[in-house]
């Protein structure tokens, strides 16, 4: 029992040992980040609304899952970290998984929800400060030299690990849309180009099937094949040493019992071992035999969970009819 | 009068009659073809009388517009229809799964686990084929997982790769799980010699509630962290079996064996049935599907029965494996071990399979699920 139980534990923890760097994230605000940036709009830039041409923040949802941002701020203050606040009660706040949103630095935060009460200009940071109004979630620089109806952008180094490179070369602004090319292809798109015949995948797949079940094989094999199978030679082993008088069965009990008697017979001279073999069948007879008994009580605990005390079915008040 | 004759004639716009095509009639009459063999064959009754049923709800004809359809949002059978869009009822299934069935066979001869493996290659020769036939890689990984022969896999699967093809999937894989006994028993004996089928093999050892108990903890964590994205089906299936083998949530255990499978049965059967509307399936890519999945269940078969032989080079004599239990290596539980018995026992009436059989079985559902992590990670 203790030999499996370290051999679990072993493996357990080589497990999360060689994938302990595996992070899990939860899904909140700190999830988002500054996507893109354009500080200067040119006629080429994009019109809000109120038909105006006004510089830009892209935010963007990393996560799976929904994220809220009302209630968090956007800045390009350090020291006014709640300069304009993302408005609470609008259900457009509610960014989904992996998708762009976009704010317009039009200086005036009455204009609407996604407009910033702030200008742009080159050389400023641009900071997204959590609803507490004080934690920094993310923040992007905007180079000082940067030309009007350019952006400053993220683009995904890797998306899984969620590492993002800033790229203040951007050819053209990519106001709501994903950064990088690599969410353009889905996985299926990348197969049929990379392995259109199939081959490669099923090499793989076959590969990880075999691998997994055969990795469970050897961990069946080492935590209870082998030691029942060790066990099993044991007992046979045991089996062919001479037998201990107790393990014998009824009936045999009784022949080595008369055998041994009569051997001993045999062997005395003086009549001391019939006598002290009379002596003890007489008392066993008679039921004059008695253990001394200790006068302790003792209560062994139960081994099974089938008890009323244990069992919850049992001890819980059944529903009235 | 003329209000009347008006009424009528709007009436008679929303009956089945006048809104009724060849197509949805084809579809009822597969339907009632379901039922009818479900009934008197009794192949695979609990799926095929709700998928049957479900075929015929979802190809009434009817106005549309009317928030009625499977297709339709917001709609009673559209709602009960997330559990299969969503991937829900699957995992719920495994669940079920996890929670009757029973792994000592696996466990006291870890080695039938293999044979579980090797039966996976149905689903990739599957689809291989299908990329062939010119499927895309998403469609063809979800046609492939026919080969698996495990209904709620392929639905989940499919649910994820390819929605517009999940009826023609699903019913496809169900079908080809009644037929079992049909299309691997001529496999099984095309591919074994007389020698072969007598081969007895060791009675397998008992095993111990404590092996029993350990078995899903490390079931679960092993193929879960080498294939994550089987998670919902692996972490369910491993979860049902510890319910069942923990001994102290017995009444969670019949729960979930009992009630929970026969509901989310029900409600699978009948809205993948109602999902194959006459418009999305009677097309030339559903026949191509029902012949994909055949062959898949064929090469599935041959390559369990196949290494099995292969297997049995390099094991012992008194040690060999009878390759009549290589097609239980097909997850289709209990049906694929129950053949290789029933075959066993035709030659040779006092060998039993059927224990030695049900280990590469349940080996095969861990496999399959594995399968279509693996698929889902790379295709989804």
């Amino acid at each position: 029992m203790k030999r499996t139980i370290i051999r679990t534990t072993v493996f357990i923890l080589l497990l999360a040992g060689c994938f302990g760097g595996t992070l899990l994230r939860s899904q909140n605000v700190s999830d988002l980040i500054i996507s893109e940036v354009l500080a200067l709009p040119d006629s080429t830039s994009i019109v809000d609304g109120y038909g105006n041409r006004n510089g830009w923040i892209e935010l963007y949802n990393t996560s799976t899952g929904t994220v809220n941002m009302g209630g968090c701020y956007l800045t390009d203050d350090r020291n006014d970290l709640q300069k304009s606040l993302i408005p609470k009660n609008d259900l457009r706040t509610k960014l989904g998984p992996r998708q762009v949103t976009l704010f317009y630095t039009s200086g005036n935060a009455h204009q609407g929800t996604f407009y910033a009460g702030f200008k742009l200009r080159p050389g400023s940071t641009v900071y997204l400060v959590s609803n507490d109004g004080r934690t920094i979630v993310d923040s992007l620089q905007i180079p000082a030299n940067l030309p009007a109806g350019k952006s400053v952008s993220k683009v995904p180094v890797d998306r899984k690990a969620l590492r993002w490179e800033v790229d203040p070369g951007v050819e053209f602004p990519s106001p709501m849309v994903l950064n990088g090319s690599v969410g353009a292809e889905t996985n299926a798109q990348r197969m049929a180009k990379n392995d259109p015949h199939g081959f490669i995948l099923t090499i793989v797949s076959v590969t990880v099937v075999f691998s997994a079940l055969a990795i469970l094989w050897f961990l069946f094999w080492i935590l209870f094949e082998r030691p029942a199978k060790r066990k099993k030679k044991a007992e046979e082993a045991g089996k062919n040493a001479p037998a201990k008088l107790s393990d014998l069965p009824k009936g045999e009990k009784g022949q080595e019992i008369a055998a041994a008697i009569a051997m001993a017979l045999d062997l005395d001279g003086n009549g001391d071992t019939v006598a002290a073999i009379s002596m003890a069948l007489h008392l066993y007879l008679s039921e004059a035999l008695h253990d001394n008994e200790s006068y302790v009580i003792t209560i062994n605990p139960k081994t099974t969970s089938d008890t009323p005390w244990k069992n919850p079915a049992r001890s819980f008040r059944r529903l009235p009819r | 009068m003329e209000h009347i004759i008006n009424s009528l004639e709007q009436f008679w716009q929303y009956t089945g009659f006048a809104n009724c095509e060849w197509q949805n009639l084809v579809m009822i009459l597969i339907g009632i073809g379901f039922i009818t063999v479900a009934i008197l064959k009794e192949w695979e009754p609990l799926l095929l009388v709700p998928i049957g049923f479900g075929m015929i709800i979802g190809n009434i004809p009817m106005f549309p517009g009317l928030n009625i359809g499977v297709y339709e949002d917001g709609s009673v059978l559209n709602i009960l229809y997330q559990g299969v869009k969503q991937g829900w009822y699957p995992p719920l299934i495994f669940l079920g799964i996890g929670a009757m069935t029973d792994f000592s066979a696996l466990i006291s001869q870890p080695r039938l686990i293999l044979i579980g493996a090797a039966a996976q290659m149905g689903i990739f020769g599957a689809y291989l084929l299908a990329i062939t036939f010119g499927f895309l890689p998403n469609e063809a990984g979800a046609i492939g997982i026919i080969g698996g022969a495990d209904g709620p896999t392929a639905i989940f699967l499919s649910s994820k790769l390819a929605p517009d093809l999940m009826g023609a999937i699903a019913v496809s894989a169900y079908s080809y799980m009644a037929l079992v006994p049909v299309i691997q028993r001529p496999i099984m004996l095309l591919l074994t010699t007389k020698k072969e089928r007598l081969i007895r093999m060791p009675a397998p050892r008992v095993v111990s509630q404590r092996e029993k108990i350990i078995f899903p903890i490390i079931g679960f964590l092993t193929t879960a962290f080498i294939v994550p994205s089987g998670l919902p089906l692996l972490g369910m299936l491993f979860f049902g079996n510890l319910l069942k083998e923990s001994g102290v949530t017995r009444r969670l255990a019949e729960t979930a064996r009992g009630p929970l499978v026969d509901v989310v049965t029900t409600l699978i059967g009948l809205t993948v049935g109602a999902s194959t509307q006459a418009d999305k399936f009677l097309t030339g890519k559903s026949v191509l599907i029902f012949g994909l999945g055949l062959l898949s269940f064929v090469i599935a078969t041959t390559c369990g029965v196949l290494f099995v032989k292969l297997f049995n080079l390099f094991l012992k004599e008194g040690h060999k494996i009878n390759p009549l239990i290589g097609n239980a290596g097909v997850s289709a539980v209990p049906d694929s071990a129950r053949v290789s018995e029933v075959v066993g026992r035709e030659f040779d009436p006092s060998n039993h399979l059927l224990m030695h059989a049900m280990g590469p079985n349940v080996a095969g559902v861990i496999g399959s699920a594995v399968a279509a992590g693996i698929l889902l990670s790379f295709l989804g």
